[in-house]
This record gives structure tokens, sequence and C-alpha cells, in this order.
């Protein structure tokens, strides 16, 4: 029985193995299927200060090994989340409250309701699917800078993780751009913006026409990014983009993260999370690894 | 619900691009009438939500049309034996009060199959008029479980056998006979939206079943929404797939 126990931020994981915001609600749904005490945490639904009603349907199509979605952040609102459903949560695992804006005030407002009351807040910077802020924010270094520093004002006890976006110029430069900001930690990658077409109609097959590509064909590219983007910063990272298993999730482990993001794999198979937990454990033992926390970084290059 | 990996027992063409898959679960599991499952299909990352047609113990068996990609190496590789990863029950289902005797169920395309399982499990204790809509003589299947109902209306576009049009055609013209206390439907949206249409102002519940292409499949990634007239967003597949049709925009 490896120790699968890490520590980002100060603050304990039972395991490396966290839900992907977007694919997983608040857990309620999850936790009819298994108990999701056995989660590292759980990344919630992007939340806003207001209610939103997201995106026309359809909101998801499917390519080989992908998917794209295009949501658009419906969530009950800050407020919502913070009466019905934190304090459930909370009594199951650490809570990470993945928060969207549409300018600057909005991320600090919303900050600085979670503030103290969640375990992590990570600053959803990256939406490729909402018309206004999201992904604006997650482009040029300088804006990941300046709404990560508005954000961190408003976190006194709560760490800040940034979440890049993939869709980017340099993923390095923006994850020194999160640190100077005062990121305690980055996620990274959202997803890949993309566009899938119904031929026999031309048309796209999301209402929104483009959409956020994900699953097990991205994460070649996910790997190379936390790759670069972990030997750029000192602060923690959290990888992901197409883990499937556990041997997935040792590859992001390796090329720098401290923990693991699983999204669209929840959708393939409801018990992914549990299954990645299980296989990491049985890996570590395997080779004679007594703490997965010893894997972090630990990808040598060919010279 | 459950995550299941359930052995395939027969896996059969039935009518023109509509295939029928009876598999074994590893153990017997309630099913409601309408409810729907969500099957795997190797390296596709997105199970298909597939409506159940009849479950009886452990046995389930749903009916799909050949649609796409997926469906089509559902249909060619998925032969007895084989394991299958299936996630059920799903969603809310039919439901029929106790002082609701009169049961019309209303059918088109892929629609008839959840109405099959209605028909299944209503048909001991309600009068059923099940009016079915199939596009030709060659689309029609399952009839033998559609005569379980008191009077069955099978309705073909082309005139081919049956009713000449489409299944709330024959509603409508055999609305005598049927005078139901509730009506289940299931069909594409613009039969749907003829059904509503048709039955406005008569004070019959009618209960439609809506699809969507979904993600999670348990309520959690919010991608299968359809609108409520009360301007609130419901799941389709947690909060449905059968909605009251006054209850939402079709």
């Amino acid at each position: 029985m490896a120790d699968l126990r890490v520590t980002l931020c100060g603050v304990e994981l039972k395991n490396p193995v966290i839900p992907a915001s977007g694919t997983f609600g608040f857990g309620r749904e999850f936790n009819e299927i298994y108990d999701i005490s056995c989660l590292g945490a759980v990344a919630t639904k992007g939340l806003t200060l207001e209610p939103r009603a997201g995106n026309p349907v359809p909101r998801i199509a499917e390519g080989h090994g992908v998917i794209l979605n295009a949501v658009g952040l419906q969530n009950p609102g800050v407020e919502g989340f913070l009466s019905n459903d934190l304090a459930w949560l909370k009594s199951k695992t650490r809570v990470i409250a993945n928060v969207a804006g549409k300018t600057l005030s909005d991320y600090e407002a919303i900050c600085a309701k979670l503030d103290g009351l969640v375990d992590f807040i990570e600053l959803n910077i990256s939406c490729p699917n909402v018309k206004a802020g999201g992904m604006a924010f997650g482009v040029r270094p300088e804006n990941v800078a300046e709404v990560t520093r508005v954000a961190k004002r408003a976190c006194e006890h709560t760490p800040l993780i940034v979440k890049l976006s993939p869709n980017v110029e340099s993923i390095a430069a923006n994850a020194t751009a999160a640190e100077e900001g005062g990121a305690d930690c980055i996620s990274l990658v959202n997803t890949f913006t993309g566009l899938a077409v119904d031929i026999e109609r031309r048309r796209p097959i999301l209402a929104n026409n483009t959409g956020g590509v994900s699953g097990a064909g991205i994460r070649p590219i996910a790997v190379r990014m936390v790759y670069e983007a972990s030997r750029a910063v000192t602060i923690p990272v959290v990888g992901m983009g197409g883990v499937t298993c556990a041997e997935d999730a040792i590859e992001f482990l390796m090329a720098g993260a401290t923990a693991v993001q699983v999204g669209t794999q929840n959708f393939t198979d409801t018990l992914a999370c549990p299954k990645i937990i299980e296989g990491l454990n049985r890996w570590c033992d395997a080779h004679g690894v007594k703490a997965i926390s010893e894997l972090t970084g630990t990808l040598c290059p060919n010279t | 619900m459950r995550e299941f990996t359930a052995t395939v027992l027969e896996n059969v063409c039935i009518a023109e691009e509509i295939w029928s898959l009876t598999f074994a679960l590893e153990e017997e599991q309630a099913v409601r009438p309408g409810q729907f499952c969500m099957i795997g299909v190797e390296n596709f990352p997105l199970k298909r939500p597939i409506a159940i047609c009849k479950a009886e113990g452990e046995r389930i068996t749903v009916c799909y049309r050949l649609k796409g990609e997926g469906t089509r190496k559902l249909a060619s590789q998925y032969r007895a034996g084989e394991k299958l990863q299936v996630l059920l029950p799903l969603g809310n289902g039919f439901y029929a009060e106790e002082s609701e005797k009169r049961i019309a169920v209303v059918g088109g395309g892929v629609g008839i199959f959840p109405l099959i399982s209605a028909i299944r499990a209503y048909a001991a204790q309600k009068e059923i008029y099940a009016y079915m809509g199939f596009r030709n003589k060659a689309a029609i299947c399952m009839e033998y479980e559609m005569q379980r109902a008191k009077r069955l209306v099978i309705a073909t576009d082309d005139g081919s056998y049956g009713f000449c049009g489409n299944a709330v055609q024959a509603f409508k013209n055999d609305f005598s006979n049927a005078r139901p206390d509730v009506i289940f439907a299931c069909g594409p949206l613009p039969m749907l939206r003829a059904l509503k249409a048709a039955t406005a102002g008569m004070g019959i519940p009618v209960y439609v079943s809506l699809e969507e292409r979904m993600g999670c499949g348990i309520g959690a990634c919010l991608v299968c929404v359809c609108d409520r007239t009360n301007g609130k967003k419901a799941r389709i597949c947690k909060d449905g797939p059968v909605f009251e049709a006054g209850e939402v925009v079709l």
C-alpha cells in the first residue's frame, strides 16, 4: 500500500486524483454511484457571481479520442453553491472552487465570497465557450498576471490556483505570469478551441459553433505543456488533459505535476477516478515507489 | 444507477437501420418504464444514451437506429458473449397515477421503444391505446410487443401499412375511442409539438420523453439541457427525460 498523499500549497490531499471542473457538477450525482470521499479533491463546476443559463444545445460533440463541449458556464451562481452544496461537499473531501468572471472586479468579488470557505480557489481564465471574460484574460501574459493579482488580493486565507489556457503563444510565459501575479499554484491545460462539422448540414455540430476539445487525444500536448510550465515556475502544478488511467496520470506527475485532474474520462466511465486511484496504488507497489509524491518532476529528458 | 459490465446475449437487425440489443447485467436491476441507459462503445469517449425497451430481471433490451459511427460499431462489433459497459437505470421515466385508467401512447421513429417499456409495464392494470408511427412498412418492428395494448394503430407515412399518416394524426383520428386520462409520447420534436398543440386545452396530462446529445448521463455536466416554461433549465438526463409537455419549451 503506497502512500498516495500529496501536499498542495500546504494542504494535504489523500491522493492526487481530482475530477476536473465542469465534468462533475458539485459531486452529488457521482456520489450516487460511488462514495466521492475517496477523491483527493473535487474541482467544482465553474461558478460566477450571478446564476448563468449557459449556451443553447447541442453543447457536446465527439471526435476520435476527443470530445468538444460548449456548455458556457451554466451554474447556479456562487450564492447558490455556498448555501446548497459547499457544506455537503466539504464533508466529503477537499473543495476546489472553480470561478469565472466577465471583468476583473467580478473575479475579485467572487474570490472574496469564497475566501476562507473552500480549500482552494481555481481561477478559470481559460474558458473558450463564453462571449466575455473567460479566455480573454488567459491569452496574453500581462492579462494573466493582472487578473491573478486582482484575484489574489481577495484570497487572504485560501490558496489560489490559476488554470491556464493552452490556446497561447508560450505556456511557459503564461505560467510565469501567473506566478508573478501571485498565484500559489497553476493548473493546466484547459480545453483547446475546436470545431466539429456536420457535413450533411454544412453546419457546426455545436450550437456555439466552436467548443473546447478534451479527452485522450490531447494528452501528449497537455503533458508537454505541463512539462514546460513546471520548469518555468517554482509553485506547484496540477496537470490535466486526457487522463484516462493511472499510467496517464503518472505521465503528468513525472512531467512535473503534483496532482492531476480527470475530466472527459468521467463520461466514458463514471468509475474512472476511483479506478485511477487504485491503479496508482498498484503501480507504485509494483515499482517499489513508497510515496507517490516522489514521482513529481522525475522525467529525465534525453540529452 | 450503477456502472455494469454486461454480457451481450443478442444484437440483431429487426427493421431497416434498427437493431435490437439484449444484454445480461451482473445482477437483477429494477427499471421503470421510460428510463434509459448509457452504453459504452470501445474507443469512443462518450457513451450512447439509449432508451430501455424491455427489462426482465437482469436481462435488458434496447433498440437503436444506426445513426453515426458509434451505433454502427455497436451493431457490427458486439456479438453474443462480448462484454459491454453500461450505466443504468437513468432518468425519471413514465408514471401513471392510480386514477389514470386509460393511457394513450403516441410514438414515432425510435421514440416507440421507450413507449414499449410503458406498454409492458401498464398493460396489465390499464387500458392502453397505442399510436405508433413508422416511415414505411419496412421500418415496422416489435409489433408483437405493441399488441399488448388494448388497441393498436400503426401508422406509416407512405400508407404502405395501417393508417396513412403520422402517429399524431392517427391518435387524433381515433380520439373518440381512446379518450385517454393521460398521454405518453416520444418521437421527433415536430411530432411532440403537434401532439401538444392537438391536446391543448383538453386538460389531459401529456408526458413527453425528450432526446439530446449527452455527456455524463447522470446530471452532473449540464450538457443535455432544455428550457422550462418558467425560464429555468432542466437536465434531460436527470430531471427527465420525461416531462409534462406544458412544463418544457418544445
